[in-house]
C-alpha cells in the first residue's frame, strides 16, 4: 500500500473535494473488497458491498476522529454493512461458493499445480463460510489481511484476548471440517 | 495437548506463536510445538490462509465507486444535522457581549437561548392558563399568551440558526426580528392591561415588560457588536 497522507485528503474531501477521496477508494479497494469476498464468497456480493462500504464511509466520514488510524475505521465500517448483508440472510448456497472467483495473483507456472491450489483455495473459502461470522471476522482479519491481534481487536470491538480466542476456536473448526473431509493443511 | 483442556493463557500464547509474534516460540510453548500433531496442523491451516494469493478486485471497483460519491446527494436533514452538530468553539460571555465585538456563534447562541426560553415559557403558560378555564373567558388577548410565546420561541431559533449557518448575511434579518421583539413585547405589556383588569393580566404585562424589553435591547446590542466583529473581519 503506497503511503499518502490520509489526514489531509480526509480534510480536503470535508471540505468539499469528492474527488479526493478517489485516493482513498484506490488505496483500500484491495483490502476492503478481499474482506467482503472472504466473508460472503461472492465475487459480486463483495463487488456490491466494497461500493456500498466506501458510500457508508464517505458518508461518515465527518465522525472520523483526526489522529486516528483511517484503515481500522473503514475496516469497521466495512464490517458494520457486511454484517448487515449477513444478517439480511444473504448467504451463499454452498455449491456457488467460489463462482465468479476473482483470479488472484498466483505464482505458480505448472497448470496442474495451479489448478490444485485452486481447488484448496475453494475448499478453505467452503470451510471458512460454514464458521460463525464473529469467528470468520477474526480469521479473515488475522490471516488474509494480515492485521495484528491489536488491530483485530480494535476493529472487530472485542478484546485481544477474545479476538485470538476466536481465532483459535476458528482454526480448531477448520481442522475439524477438514478431518471430516479427509482433507489436510498442509500444502 | 487437548484442546477442550487448554487454558485460555495457553491459546493465546498459541496464537501469538502461529501470528509470529512471539521472539522465541519452543521456550513459551514448551514442548508443544514438538509433540502435538493438533498444532501442527493449526499451524498449518493458519499457514496455508496467509499464504492464499491476493483477490483481486474488478477493475471497475474504484470507477464504479467514485460514480456513486459523485452522485451522492445526501438528505436535507443529514446536512442540517451536521451543521448543527458540528464542534464549535465559542466563549459565551454576556457581559462582555454588550461592551465589546462578539462572533457571529456566540450572538446566535443568545438568540436560540432566548428561543429557548421562550418556548418554556409557552408551555408553562399554556398549562398554566387552562387551568383558569372559564375564569379567562373574556380576556381574549390574555388566552393568546402562551401562542405568542411559541412563536416567538420558533422565531428565535429559527433567527439563531440562520445566523449560526450564515454568520453575516443574517444579520439584517436579526436585526429586524430584534426591533420586532423589542416592539411586540413593549406593545404586549400596554395591550393586555388595556384588556381586562385581572390579577393575572398584570402579571403578564409586568413579565412580557420587564423580560421583553431588556432582551430586546439586549440581543439588538448583541447584533451590532457581532456587526462590528465582521467589520472589523
Amino acid at each position: 500500500m503506497k503511503q499518502i497522507d490520509e489526514g489531509e485528503i480526509i480534510c480536503r474531501v470535508l471540505g468539499g473535494d469528492r474527488e479526493a477521496f478517489a485516493v482513498l477508494v484506490d488505496t483500500y479497494k484491495g483490502p476492503v473488497f478481499s474482506l467482503a469476498f472472504r466473508m460472503t464468497g461472492s465475487a459480486q456480493d463483495a463487488d456490491d458491498l466494497t461500493q456500498e462500504i466506501f458510500l457508508r464511509a464517505f458518508q461518515s466520514l465527518g465522525r472520523f476522529r483526526a489522529g486516528e488510524r483511517f484503515f481500522p475505521w473503514l475496516y469497521t465500517v466495512s464490517l458494520n454493512v457486511i454484517r448487515n448483508h449477513l444478517r439480511k440472510g444473504k448467504a451463499l448456497p454452498e455449491e456457488a461458493i467460489g463462482k465468479g472467483m476473482p483470479e488472484a495473483t498466483d505464482p505458480r507456472d505448472d497448470p496442474a499445480e495451479e489448478a490444485v491450489a485452486r481447488e484448496r483455495r475453494l475448499r478453505l473459502q467452503r470451510f471458512l463460510l460454514r464458521l460463525p461470522p464473529p469467528v470468520r471476522e477474526a480469521m479473515v482479519l488475522r490471516f488474509y489481511e494480515g492485521l495484528s491481534f491489536e488491530d483485530v481487536a480494535a476493529v472487530t470491538g472485542d478484546t485481544i484476548s477474545s479476538a485470538k480466542m476466536k481465532v483459535y476456536r476458528g482454526l480448531e473448526k477448520i481442522r475439524s471440517m477438514m478431518e471430516a473431509d479427509g482433507s489436510t493443511g498442509d500444502e | 495437548m487437548s484442546g477442550s483442556l487448554m487454558k485460555d493463557s495457553d491459546i493465546e500464547k498459541m496464537m501469538d506463536l502461529l501470528a509470529g509474534e512471539e521472539k522465541n516460540p519452543r521456550e513459551i510453548a514448551g514442548e508443544h510445538p514438538e509433540t502435538d500433531p493438533r498444532w501442527k496442523e493449526l499451524e498449518a491451516i493458519a499457514r496455508m490462509m496467509r499464504r492464499e494469493p491476493a483477490v483481486e478486485p474488478p477493475g471497475s471497483l474504484g470507477k464504479s465507486v467514485m460514480e456513486r460519491i459523485r452522485a451522492h446527494r445526501p438528505p436535507i436533514w443529514t446536512v442540517v444535522g451536521e451543521a448543527l452538530l458540528r464542534p464549535r468553539t465559542a466563549s459565551i460571555d454576556p457581559l462582555r457581549a454588550l461592551r465589546s465585538p462578539i462572533s457571529g456563534q456566540e450572538c446566535s447562541f443568545y438568540f436560540i437561548m432566548v428561543g429557548v426560553f421562550y418556548a418554556i415559557l409557552g408551555v408553562v403558560l399554556m398549562i398554566g392558563l387552562n387551568k383558569l378555564g372559564s375564569a379567562l373567558a373574556p380576556a381574549e388577548w390574555i388566552r393568546w399568551q402562551p401562542r405568542i410565546a411559541l412563536v416567538t420561541a420558533s422565531c428565535m431559533v429559527a433567527i439563531g440558526l440562520y445566523l449560526l449557518k450564515d454568520g453575516k448575511p443574517a444579520l439584517r434579518i436579526a436585526r429586524i426580528g430584534a426591533f420586532v421583539y423589542l416592539g411586540f413585547a413593549l406593545l404586549n405589556g400596554i395591550a393586555v392591561p388595556l384588556e381586562r383588569d385581572l390579577p393575572v393580566s398584570a402579571f403578564v404585562s409586568l413579565f412580557s415588560a420587564l423580560i421583553g424589553l431588556p432582551t430586546g435591547f439586549f440581543l439588538i446590542r448583541t447584533i451590532q457588536n457581532c456587526g462590528k466583529q465582521y467589520a472589523q473581519g
